[in-house]
């Protein structure tokens, strides 16, 4: 035997016990719940992110590339907003309502720009492969990006870099550190953990508390059918690609007020890929699976950032591990968490 | 009026041509059966007429208003109901929901599934089970349903003793009679003795065309003429 | 010498187009030399720009081999491309074991693109169990698991985020028959570090070597690909693209050619990922393995021509053509010859009273130039994109061949042999008729 084979066992034989006394670590309770909160929060995030893409699937099969790139706008004209709304002497409720009225304003506006793009982009597509459909969206990506860019740059803002300014607006008690059962959380987790609940309990009881919810889940299972009791579904697919893009958009708003995320245009491809991961896991189109996949991936994704940050020196862990989380559910249950079984259907 | 006029209609599926020239008329209040072997376009004839595949050539007509190249939730509020194949249920939905949304005036949802429930006794109790969970006659008197809700004068039924048991297959029977007697049926029939037994009228279809029509009351089985193109 | 002499009947559009890029160097130095040299010169792609043409357009090509004519979006192809890559600077650094650094350059590129058809292998088996967007979806996880493993693994080099560059291998990379040195020619962006060659009143610059090099190993990998698909196995393909469940029926075991597929298309797209890094000697991750990279191989096959083969190359000159011409880069060895991009040129001939001009509340053209035009071809690219979309489907070559009836190479020596044969006859009596009998 070499001695650098010797070395090696050496070295497996050391990290042995280390990797016990990290388990043991990761164990204690203080830290489990702290990585929990923090999973949470994430998961949160990722639900907003991947909720609209998930709508538009499910009614319409088209998977809307362009999806990160609305959110990316959504946090620039959110983080507009509230620039506009908040000076230095802002207080903290107001900044709050002020967050708010960002939220209302993008949706709104965003919601509107993407019935647009339905109606004026997406449907002379419906009848064609839905290759194309990745293609068109793909495109406006492309375009979205660059447009964004320039307007950015031209206002002298850094288009790479988080927009500081907006993240600026973000009232003090969001940025401080609270004991909560002798567990310290940052107060932005908190919210972004409420604003999560809050959203996805706006999209559950929209989808089964309204008449055009029904439309929307009886139009996903057979859109036929649907027609022919007398509902336009064109109509709500142009009002389901509408709220998806204003769903991403205020994810965006939110993102803008995270100092992992911000406002930045590669913002677009760094919500995207995750949300394509979340969308997969829960099952292409079934909201239900959407928001079990987001808790999933959140909380492996802080699992994997303490284990990053106290033992394993290697910073792509977490990122790595949502990809890998995808790649395991495509082969051992491709249709999902709580998709249908009908493999490549779309 | 008459409720329902089918022009000389052309329908193609890509290349290949179904329906070559059928016409044929519903009266309202009327029961018409439109027999024929497998594969002579009877399904096909009731998707052109809902214009979910439309005609190349040919006019749809309801009540005289032509609703060729409409789309397919128009000519349904126009009072037509389609009572597929298969059933369709949306099998996620709720029982209450798949009647719920067939309901067309939507200020009197409530009264319209009381009406059903009225109706179909039976069906009270799968109220809030999944449509997908029934047995296939259950669904099919919930598809029936879904017809009798939406305030329709005409239903477009398409072989709806498909696969059922003969049991089942009279209370099927018994669910369409009682419904026929508020609006007329265009019904897809292989069983001919029941198609004979529920309809006023009948058309024959063989590829593509209508080649045999008149009342029921003076046909058998044992007509030369049908039976040729009933067998295979 | 009737066989070669109708060898290249056969092959007269491809022997055509061949001969008019050998001589491309050339004339671009001459027209760009001319009096309206410094318009030419914005148009016409610089010789640097069409070695990346070639090397990209030969990964496009890849990915139009499986995706195009199986019908399977490799939406993580960037993998194979990033293996070629990676390993040919690992190779040139001494960071593979057993290898020294001074391995032929031909040997590493042969080496990375047996890793990629092992990834292939790997990759394919699991993947090809699905198919529609959850394959692209599988392959696409595949490859960002790479993407954010190479970024992290700091055995690469000191800072894997920033991806590596040529450190011990100080020469440029040969490329050639190995072994035998007066066969080989090296290839570099940079005269100082690649072969410049000076005989007579042939001068090529380092750029233009590489040219030569990377263009005939892309020719050969072209014609290896295209061999293929015209074989039984490339027939099989398009029947599985057409109707898969057909194809099985039949008897084929349609999984085996899938994989095949996708495993020689890993090949070649290793072979680009090599040339790029041997020409480059500097990659990141955000070059080779970034899911993007994919979608630039997407977006010239779409442009050129989804299953067509030769379109995606096709493509991507357009797409690097239309950079260039929006860059506002004024450098490499032809400065002295005029500006590359549309911006300095702009600048140059409007005159500062023209973009001091005002437009719209302050806004000058001098401002508007900058905004609009300052290498934002991704913009202008997506339009063109999503306009291809709606109106051009097929490409740049596929909308050719659905005009000619078939593939370039055999309809449309046909077409102008037709054409010349009808302006023949009509000629002389269109003729008459002008002159008045």
């Amino acid at each position: 035997m070499t001695g650098a084979a010797l070395a090696a066992m050496s070295d497996v034989a050391v990290a042995t016990p280390l990797f016990v006394d990290s388990l043991l670590d990761f164990l204690d309770p203080g830290t489990l719940a702290s990585v929990f909160v923090d999973g949470l929060s994430k998961a949160a995030l990722y639900v907003m992110i991947t909720a609209g893409l998930t709508l538009i699937f499910g009614l319409m099969g088209v998977l809307n590339f362009a999806h990160g790139s609305l959110t990316m706008i959504g946090a620039y004209a959110g983080g507009l907003v509230l620039v506009v709304l908040v000076s230095d002497s802002t207080g903290s409720v107001a900044r709050i309502g002020a967050f708010f009225a960002a939220v209302a304003v993008v949706f709104a506006l965003l919601a509107v720009a993407g019935a647009g793009i339905e109606m004026k982009l997406v449907r002379p597509l419906y009848d064609r492969n839905p290759l194309y459909q990745i293609l068109l969206t793909f495109g406006l990506t492309l375009v979205l990006d660059e447009l964004v860019e320039i307007i950015v740059h031209f206002y002298g803002i850094q288009p790479t870099h988080e927009w500081q300014a907006a993240m600026a607006t973000k009232p003090a008690f969001l940025t401080a550190t609270y004991s909560l059962l002798g567990l310290s959380v940052v107060g932005l987790d908190l919210f972004e953990i409420a604003f999560g609940v809050l959203t996805v309990v706006a999209v559950w009881a929209f989808l089964t508390r309204t008449r055009y919810g029904l439309y929307i889940r009886a139009g996903s299972e057979d859109s036929e059918m649907t027609e022919a009791l007398g509902i336009n579904v064109r109509r709500a697919f142009t009002v389901v690609f509408g709220l998806g893009v204003g769903i991403a958009a205020v994810a965006g708003v939110l993102l803008a007020w995270d100092v992992t995320w911000g406002a930045s245009v590669p913002l677009a491809a760094e919500t995207l890929l995750p949300a394509f991961v979340v969308v997969i896991v829960g099952g292409l189109g079934t909201f239900r699976g959407t928001v079990a996949a987001a808790i999933i991936v959140g909380l492996v994704d802080a699992t994997m950032t303490w284990w990053f940050q106290n033992v394993v020196d290697f910073p792509g862990l977490p990122e790595m591990t949502i990809f890998l989380i995808l790649v395991v559910m495509l082969v051992v249950r491709p249709q999902g968490l709580f998709g249908v079984a009908e493999v490549g259907g779309h | 009026m008459t409720l329902l006029e089918v022009d000389d209609v052309h329908t193609y599926y890509g290349q290949s041509h179904i329906l070559e020239g059928v016409s044929l008329t519903v009266e309202a209040g009327e029961t018409v059966a439109l027999i024929g072997r497998n594969g002579v376009g009877k399904t096909t004839t009731l998707r052109t007429i809902l214009q979910l595949t439309a005609p190349r050539r040919g006019s749809v007509r309801i009540r005289g208003e032509d609703v060729t190249g409409l789309g397919t939730h128009d000519v349904a509020r126009r009072g037509l109901g389609w009572i597929p194949e298969d059933r369709r249920m949306f099998s996620e939905l709720s029982v209450e929901e798949n009647l719920r949304i067939a309901v067309k005036d939507t200020d009197r949802v409530g009264g319209k599934l009381a009406h059903a429930f009225e109706v179909f006794p039976d069906l009270e109790q799968f109220r809030d089970k999944k449509a997908g969970a029934l047995s296939g006659g259950q669904q099919q008197m919930v598809a029936i349903a879904r017809g009798l809700v939406g305030d329709n004068d005409l239903l477009l039924v398409d072989e709806p003793s498909e696969g059922l048991a003969p049991l089942i297959v009279e209370t099927v029977a018994e669910s369409l009679r009682r419904v026929s007697s508020d609006t007329s049926l265009l019904l897809v029939e292989q069983n001919f003795p029941l198609a004979m037994d529920l309809a006023d009228r009948f058309y024959l279809l063989d590829n593509g065309q209508v080649v045999e029509q008149g009342s029921t009351d003076d046909v058998s089985r044992e007509d030369e003429q049908i039976r040729r193109h009933l067998s295979a | 010498m009737t066989a070669l002499r109708s060898y290249l009947r056969r092959r007269v559009v491809l022997v055509a187009l061949v001969a008019f890029l050998g001589a491309y160097p050339g004339l671009h130095n001459l027209l760009v030399s001319s009096p309206v040299g410094t318009e030419l010169a914005l148009v016409l792609p610089r010789v640097e720009t069409m070695v990346s043409v070639f090397y990209f357009g030969l990964f496009a090509m890849s990915f139009d081999f499986v995706s195009g004519y199986t019908g399977y979006l490799s939406f993580g192809h960037a993998a194979f491309f990033g293996t070629g890559a990676y390993t040919v600077i690992l190779v040139a650094n001494g960071k593979i074991p057993f290898l020294a650094s001074s391995t032929p350059f031909m040997l590493s590129l042969l080496l990375g693109a047996v890793l990629a058809v092992m990834l292939a292998l790997l990759i394919g088996a699991v993947s090809f169990r699905l198919s529609g967007v959850y394959f692209a979806m599988i392959t696409l996880g595949f490859a960002q698991v790479l993407y954010v493993f190479v970024r992290n693994w700091d055995y690469l080099s000191s800072n894997p985020r920033d991806g590596m560059s040529v450190l011990e291998h100080p020469a440029g990379f040969e490329v050639g028959v190995p072994g035998i040195d007066a066969l080989n020619l090296q290839i570099a962006s940079a005269d100082f570090v690649g072969e410049t060659i000076s005989m007579g009143w042939i001068q090529l610059s380092a750029a233009e070597v590489s040219y030569y090099m990377v263009g005939l190993v892309v020719l050969a990998c072209y014609l290896a690909m295209r061999r293929a698909l015209r074989s039984p196995f490339g027939r099989t393909m398009v029947a599985i693209r057409e109707n898969e469940e057909r194809a099985r029926a039949i008897g084929y075991d349609t999984f085996r050619y899938k994989l095949g597929a996708f495993t020689v298309s890993a090949f070649f797209a290793a072979i680009a990922g090599g040339l790029f890094a041997g020409y480059a000697r500097s990659v990141t991750p955000e070059n080779t393995f970034f899911f993007l990279v994919s979608g630039d191989a997407l977006l010239a096959a779409i442009l050129g021509g989804f299953g067509t083969l030769a379109g995606p190359l096709l493509g991507r000159l357009f797409h690097e053509s239309l950079s260039e011409f929006l860059s506002d880069q004024a450098g490499g060895p032809h400065i002295d010859v005029g500006q590359l991009g549309l911006l300095p040129y702009l600048r140059q001939t409007l005159g500062e009273s023209t973009l001091a001009t005002e437009l719209y509340n302050g806004f000058t053209v001098g401002e508007f130039v900058e905004v609009f035009v300052n290498g934002h071809e991704s913009l202008y690219l997506g339009v063109l994109f999503v306009l291809f979309v709606f109106y051009v489907p097929n490409g740049l070559l596929g909308s050719v061949q659905d005009r000619l009836g078939g593939t370039v190479g055999s309809e449309l020596p046909a077409a102008v042999r037709r054409l010349w044969g009808r302006y023949r006859t009509e000629l002389p009596t269109t003729i008459r008729r002008l002159w008045g009998r």
